[in-house]
């Protein structure tokens, strides 16, 4: 469903992405991991066609993203990590202009809009009658997941979803991923929570300078390095190790 | 029963958009009862305002359709190149909707008619509005009659799309030469020049007709009209509904060139280019080392002698830095305050030279007076555009540290608008009057004006307002700020007709000398009025 040959980013001197290759099947929930800086959101940005690769290829649902741009945009779905939406909408406004943008007709949108209430547990007369900026970090998280799902795409793309979820809707949001993963779908899912990519993703894809350093199963990736988890493998990783060592020493400078 | 078809990306965009324009971008907090018309109300009075001002056309009441056309247009040409100017910057490129808009399914030629047709449809709301006593006037004109309205609507309606376009054309152009690096310092650069060469070309055209004392003759006949883009469209109602000289539809023709021209290159050929730009701005990673040497260079001005003293607060050297570093560095502050102060960086220029064109510069003393009494408005201007950021929560940080009001942080941003945008201003203006005065400068003349600075500056502080970076952008849309303008203005020309006066008179020192001592009383009285506000509460 995904396919990556070489795609790499480079901004003047700097390589954000380098060479980036791997391929995603149908129905796979994949956690795409990597420290801060690491090249995840640039590498998410190219593959939904918001920033253009200064070489290589990718390919998604068959199409190519360079010379197809659009037909790939409409079979992908994305939610950002700034969350950013447009704070002078309402709540249903918004969604029916991303709905409208994808030719969903307009009452077709009203009843899949209403589905999306209902297991989101936001009430329409919030959707209708307050603007998107006066809603909490957590509510507006909500709306942009429903606008990323709500043109039913077969690709999508999670960058820290979870984030500003209270824990209820946290777990309600992975019962869905997973389902939809069943379902054909294949989900790329960013995050520094490792334990629920642990827990939901499976296979994980770790990178660093925007450089591939391991892909596969987590369980089996846990044991080849014996970590003893995920999280500890991708400190082993990427010098988190050290960072926690240095924490300790850092905190004693607070005493008085 | 059929299904209602979904509204194409077409027309969902520019329903978008214009939306967005109406309500603003940022709305925290509003409801959506509330939103719309919170702006459409400013926009109602702004359609007012130039409403009013159209009925200055009446000046023009018995003159040839030519000479009343250059005013409308001239003036059109202004009001509508400011808006456009002022506006573009948001409306096309505007970062925050990267994330929300390029990965759908649109395509960029898609996104960017949408955005234009909205500046276009805003511009004809303002032009039609401006223009509307103006089509009586020129009915009634010796050469007018009933063709004139229709013509001059249509004249309107290519003037409005040749100022879109060419503002569009200039970003596409920025984009194309000089790339993604230095897009964004050269979109803002664009944008202060479009707003100075608008103003420019809508202030001086009517003037060199004034000067020609022919407005048909020797204008329309004179090769440099050519050059002045409003003249262009004057001659189109004049060639339709005039004199239909033939230099009028030679005009006409430039006219509608022009304006297909600019369209053609901005919507077809660089239609792409946009695309790219767009996806730049989204490519958030800042080029290394960048402003460094001016960062370096700020910190240590503030911490030099004597400027080591002055900022001897650290509360008012932080909020310098950090003043000066939006004023430099902030794409969106930029946009915001360089178009907005256009007008006050060219009007005392065309002051004083008209002055120098009514028997001498020496005798337009009034003229150098006022101009250096509307610097004022700068510091005014700058400061009260210096609350908005996209970035005003981070603002609670002000909030949150130990400090009884905002004094001390307005007092750092009155400093930094002060040696960064008032005092180069002013230098010019010294070495203006210098190269055109010869050996016998009237510098004097500016001290009325500087006297008055530092009371200008803490107007927009009085209350505790202005914090500097403390309010959404959206707040920004005001009209009263040009409210606010007119009495300083007024003030301002009192005070340089008696300082010319009080040159001609030979009592200029002494009136110096009790404007030093009654803006001295005010500046005490006005700082401790603004040390005593505590912090307002938040909504």
């Amino acid at each position: 469903m995904i396919v990556l040959d070489k795609l790499t980013k480079r901004f003047g001197p700097q390589t954000a992405v380098d060479a980036l290759s791997f391929e995603i099947p149908a129905g796979q929930i994949v956690g795409f991991l990597g420290p801060n800086g690491a090249g995840k959101s640039t590498t998410l940005k190219m593959l939904t066609g918001m920033i253009e690769p200064t070489s290589g290829s990718a390919q998604i649902g068959g199409f190519d993203l360079q010379s197809e741009t659009i037909e790939v945009k409409r079979r992908v779905g994305f939610v950002p990590e700034s969350g950013a939406v447009f704070e002078s909408l309402s709540g249903l406004e918004y969604l029916e202009m991303v709905a409208a943008l994808y030719g969903i007709p307009a009452k077709a949108a009203l009843a899949r809009i209403e589905q999306f209430i209902a297991f989101f547990d936001l009430g329409f007369d919030t959707l209708t009658d307050k603007l998107l900026g006066a809603y909490s970090k957590g509510m507006r998280r909500k709306v942009v997941i429903t606008a990323a799902l709500l043109h039913n795409p077969p690709v999508v793309f999670f960058d820290e979803p979870l984030d500003g979820l209270d824990a209820n809707a946290a777990v309600g949001f992975k019962a869905l991923i997973q389902t939809l993963a069943r379902e054909g779908k294949t989900i790329v899912y960013s995050s520094h929570i490792l334990d629920v990519v642990e827990r939901v993703c499976h296979r994980v894809i770790i990178i660093d300078k925007g450089k591939l350093l391991l892909d596969g199963k987590p369980d089996e990736l846990v044991a080849a390095h014996q970590a003893g988890s995920l999280e500890r493998l991708f400190t082993q990783l990427t010098g988190g190790a050290e960072l926690e060592r240095r924490a300790e020493d850092f905190a004693k400078t607070f005493r008085p | 029963m059929n299904e209602v078809p979904a509204l194409s990306p077409a027309r969902t965009l520019r329903q978008l958009f214009l939306t967005l324009f109406l309500r603003g971008r940022g709305a925290r907090g509003l409801r959506r009862d509330r939103a719309p018309k919170s702006i459409a109300r400013k926009l109602w009075l702004t359609l007012g305002l130039y409403g009013l001002t159209g009925f200055l056309a009446l000046f023009f009441v018995r003159q040839p359709v030519f000479a009343l056309a250059v005013y409308l247009h001239a003036m059109t040409f202004m009001f509508l190149g400011m808006f456009v100017a002022s506006s573009a910057g948001e409306v096309l490129f505007n970062k925050e909707e990267g994330d929300i808009l390029l990965h759908r399914p649109v395509e960029p030629r898609t996104l960017l008619w949408a955005k234009v047709r909205v500046l276009v449809e805003v511009s004809l709301w303002l032009a039609g509005i401006f223009n509307l006593a103006g089509f009586f006037v020129g009915v009634a004109a010796p050469d007018g009659g009933w063709r004139f309205p229709l013509a001059h609507a249509i004249s309107t309606a290519l003037e409005a799309l040749f100022c879109t376009g060419s503002v569009v054309l200039v970003y596409q152009l920025c984009l194309g030469w000089f790339g993604r690096e230095r897009l964004e310092g050269l979109m803002t650069t664009a944008q202060v020049f479009v707003s100075v060469a608008v103003v420019l070309s809508a202030q001086i055209l009517p003037r060199l007709l004034i000067h020609s004392r022919s407005f048909t003759g020797l204008a329309i006949g004179s090769w440099w009209i050519v050059f002045l883009a409003p003249a262009w469209f004057a001659g189109f109602d004049d060639a339709l509904a005039g004199s239909a000289a033939m230099s009028s539809w030679l005009l006409a023709l430039v006219a509608a060139g022009a304006t297909a021209a600019v369209l053609w290159t901005a919507f077809g050929k660089l239609a792409r280019t946009y695309e790219a730009g767009l996806r730049s701005l989204n490519e958030n990673v800042s080029p290394r080392g960048r402003n460094q040497g001016r960062r370096r260079w700020l910190d240590r001005l503030v911490n030099q002698s004597p400027l080591r003293w002055w900022f001897r607060d650290p509360v008012t050297r932080a909020s310098f830095v950090l003043t000066s570093a939006y004023l430099f560095r902030d794409r969106d502050v930029k946009l915001r305050i360089y178009p907005g102060i256009a007008p006050m960086l060219v009007m005392p220029f065309i002051v004083m030279f008209q002055g120098h064109g009514r028997g001498g510069f020496r005798h337009g003393s009034f003229g150098v007076a006022f101009a250096s009494s509307y610097l004022g408005l700068i510091p005014l201007l700058t400061l009260n555009l210096l609350q908005y950021s996209q970035q005003w929560q981070a603002s609670d940080v002000f909030r949150a540290a130990p400090m009884p009001g905002p004094a001390r942080l307005c007092r750092g941003a009155r400093r930094a608008v002060l040696c960064f945008l008032t005092l180069p201003v002013l230098v010019i203006f010294g070495a203006t009057i210098w190269l055109f005065q010869g050996g016998t400068p009237d510098w004097v003349l500016l001290l009325p004006g500087i006297v008055a600075l530092p009371i200008y500056a803490l107007i927009p502080n009085l209350g505790g307002r202005s914090v500097p970076l403390s309010l959404p952008t959206e707040e920004g849309k005001s009209t009263g700020r040009g409210l606010m303008m007119i009495p300083v203005l007024l003030v301002s020309a009192a005070i340089s007709g008696v300082a010319a006066l009080a040159r001609r008179g030979g009592w200029f020192w002494p009136f110096v000398l009790v404007e030093a001592v009654a803006a001295l009383v005010a500046y005490l009285a006005m700082s401790r009025s603004i040390a005593a506000v505590p912090w307002p509460s938040m909504e």
